[in-house]
């Protein structure tokens, strides 16, 4: 394998090209119209168009990608996460073509990628999932409507090929399921093209832990521990961190945890990286709550504590090269955070943002990573994710990483776009954060951006100067070139139209 | 010139004496404040101490982030200010709301029907953007009127959507 395609764009394309660079493999970029100028298009070997910027036409088209890979003479295809990462279709379609899938084999994609026969996988090898419709594939809404009584309130209706917090409601009561089915039905249908959904006990104060995992060709599996993914907001991370502050020194049940996310891969004959999720109550019991069949968004935590390049893992699988380590090899090294920096307002219901990166200063200094597909001049559009950068810090302890977080963040500019880097920065001021003490709802439900809540000291005078003599400014310079009489009519006659105008 | 300034509601005074010098309240401070690179980004220098900001305005303040903190700041001349108390209440202000997109997108769906009454924090605009579906709330009580999309219409940033009367 000398050359490799990678099927994705952003901050996950550069990070593939990044560990094919390393080991002196040559890249393949593809890109939509709207990315021509994108870092993963300049930073790879070759660059091939795939059409028009809505990801259907484009980063979606498995067989423009195959054609392009076999026109480029590339081996094999990464396809990175989101897009075409979890599609069995795809992983069989690159085996068919006699390209090499960076990623599981298509049975294992298929097994895990519909969540109802994941579960009903994993429990036939022994590992305990959340109560829920584990039965098959497509159930009625009328069918719903009466399991959901068994299960019992609240719960979750969650889209059978689903991911990312897409398809997903919660449900407080009968009442609401009928509503709550259809827009979840039509974001599924929206998202995925398949309007499946299934039913899920909601676990109350649970923590989202995951374990990741490791398997090469030759039936080698090993764990790289766990990485919290608690803190979200509408289902989407938005902060991770290795350790997890819960598990903590319960050595016990970071094994006990570790050999069952082993066991739920080996269930399904997994092969490449994968991710096991937990839900993990405040009693210590865990549920099994879906396997993601690739590279995670939040992998770098991972390498971080760790030290394992997980990508350039994944490429020595798909070589069929053993694994570089067995399990006693991998120890967890201090601590490590991501903040996922993100296009959208904190202070405007975390409203999506979209706009040219006017300035950019990222931030960098000992324990810093930054992974980003962004740069000053390019554009956010509306038509992907609105990830702009993870940022990682890494710490001795869980305290160090936490004080490099708060100045890596007073530090990282970008104008252009608003981002919820603020959301970070009260995050990391959080005592309850601090405190570990925090669950999948603490987002929504007992954290907020007013200023009420704490006595961090404030700068109002400081707020109250800098608006002021920006105004100032501004008065003396319009002051400058707008003279009396300019107009060619009076000013309220252009006071009338300007107010109409934006009506 | 006198600036009477409000910070999340609490009242400064600022005076800007000259281009080094402001005095809030009743203290003079040195200053030495710029914009950096053109940008809504300003530096502040205030007696020793240093300080950066995004300035975005708003409706009728601004919001300046600071330290990870965001602020609504009005500013005012004083005479303005003065003004405006002699004459008991601001100039004509709409009382419509003209709901514009923030962001393109596609409107998914419109719950409420022209004509009909909603109430502050209803959703009016059901907008996907981004691969998410986003809730465009009312920030009033009153009559959906003049609605200028449909479901399925991809919209811009800042596009009118419909008004709130």
């Amino acid at each position: 394998m000398n050359k490799v395609l990678i099927a994705n764009r952003g901050e996950i394309a550069v990070r593939i090209i990044r560990a094919c660079r390393e080991l002196g493999i040559e890249t393949v970029a593809v890109y939509s119209d709207v990315d021509r100028q994108a870092l993963h298009v300049r930073y790879a070997d070759e660059a091939y168009l795939l059409g028009p910027a809505p990801s259907r036409e484009s980063y979606l088209r498995a067989d423009k990608i195959i054609a392009i890979a076999k026109k480029s003479g590339a081996q094999a295809i990464h396809p990175g996460y989101g897009f075409l990462a979890e599609r069995a279709d795809f992983a069989q379609a690159c085996i068919d073509e006699g390209l090499i899938f960076i990623g599981p084999k298509p049975s294992a994609i298929a097994a895990m990628g519909d969540k109802a026969i994941a579960r009903a996988t994993v429990t036939k090898a022994g590992v305990k999932v959340v109560p829920g419709t584990e039965g098959e594939g497509s159930l009625s809404n009328e069918s719903l409507l009466r399991i959901s009584g068994e299960i019992g309130f609240p719960l979750l209706i969650k889209a059978t090929a689903g991911g990312g917090g897409k398809g997903m409601r919660e449900v407080k009561n009968i009442e609401e399921m009928p509503g709550l089915i259809d827009s979840a039905r039509r974001e599924a249908e929206a998202s995925f093209g398949d309007g499946n959904v299934y039913l899920e006990k909601l676990v109350l104060g649970a923590r989202h832990i995951e374990f990741q995992i490791l398997a090469d060709q030759h039936g080698n599996v090993i764990h790289l521990g766990e990485r919290e993914c608690s803190l979200q907001r509408r289902h989407q991370k938005l902060l991770e961190e290795s350790p997890s502050p819960f598990i903590g020194d319960d050595t016990d049940l970071r094994e006990s945890m570790g050999s069952v996310a082993v066991k739920a891969a080996q269930a399904v004959d997994y092969v490449n990286a994968g991710t096991i999720e937990f839900l993990v109550d405040k009693d210590k019991n865990y549920y099994f709550l879906e396997m993601n069949t690739r590279l995670q968004v939040e992998h770098p935590i991972t390498e971080m504590v760790t030290g394992i390049d997980i990508v350039k893992e994944q490429i020595r699988i798909a070589r069929g090269r053993h694994l570089s380590y067995t399990q006693k090899d991998v120890h967890q090294n201090g601590a490590a955070i991501e903040c996922r920096i993100n296009a959208e307002d904190p202070y405007n219901s975390y409203l999506p943002s979209t706009g040219l990166i006017s300035h950019s200063i990222l931030p960098t200094g000992p324990g810093i990573r930054v992974d980003t597909g962004v740069y000053p001049g390019f554009e956010i559009s509306s038509f992907y994710d609105p990830l702009i950068s993870k940022l990682v810090s890494w710490g001795e302890s869980r305290g160090q990483a936490i004080l490099r977080m708060r100045r890596a963040l007073e530090e990282y500019r970008i104008v252009g776009v608003r981002t919820n880097i603020p959301f970070h920065q009260r995050m990391m001021d959080s005592h309850r954060f601090m405190g570990g003490q925090f669950d999948t709802r603490f987002v929504e439900e007992r954290f907020s951006m007013d200023d009420a809540d704490d006595s961090k000291t404030t700068n109002m005078e400081i707020a109250a100067v800098i608006a002021t003599l920006m105004t100032h400014q501004h008065l003396e310079h319009s002051a400058q070139i707008v003279r009396r009489g300019e107009r060619d009519t009076s000013n309220w006659k252009w006071v009338g139209r300007w107010e109409r105008m934006h009506r | 010139m006198l600036y009477i300034t409000s910070v999340n509601g609490k009242d400064f005074s600022v005076e800007i004496l000259d281009d080094h010098h402001v005095k809030v309240d009743d203290q003079i401070f040195e200053v030495d404040f710029m914009s950096i690179a053109n940008q809504p980004v300003f530096s502040l220098i205030i007696s020793g101490k240093s300080f950066e900001a995004y300035v975005y305005p708003g409706e009728d303040d601004y919001q300046v982030l600071l330290q990870g903190r965001s602020y609504s700041v009005k500013v005012e001349d004083e005479r303005e200010k003065r003004l405006q108390k002699a004459g008991g209440s601001t100039v004509s202000q709409s009382s419509e709301y003209h709901l514009k997109s923030p962001m393109p997108g596609m409107v998914v769906s419109l719950p409420v029907a022209e004509g009909q009454p909603v109430t502050k924090g209803q959703v009016l605009v059901i907008l996907e953007s981004m691969k998410m579906q986003n809730e465009l709330k009312s920030p009033r009580d009153g009559t959906l009127a003049r609605v200028r999309v449909k479901p399925g219409d991809n919209v811009e940033q800042r596009q009118p959507l419909l008004s709130v009367v």
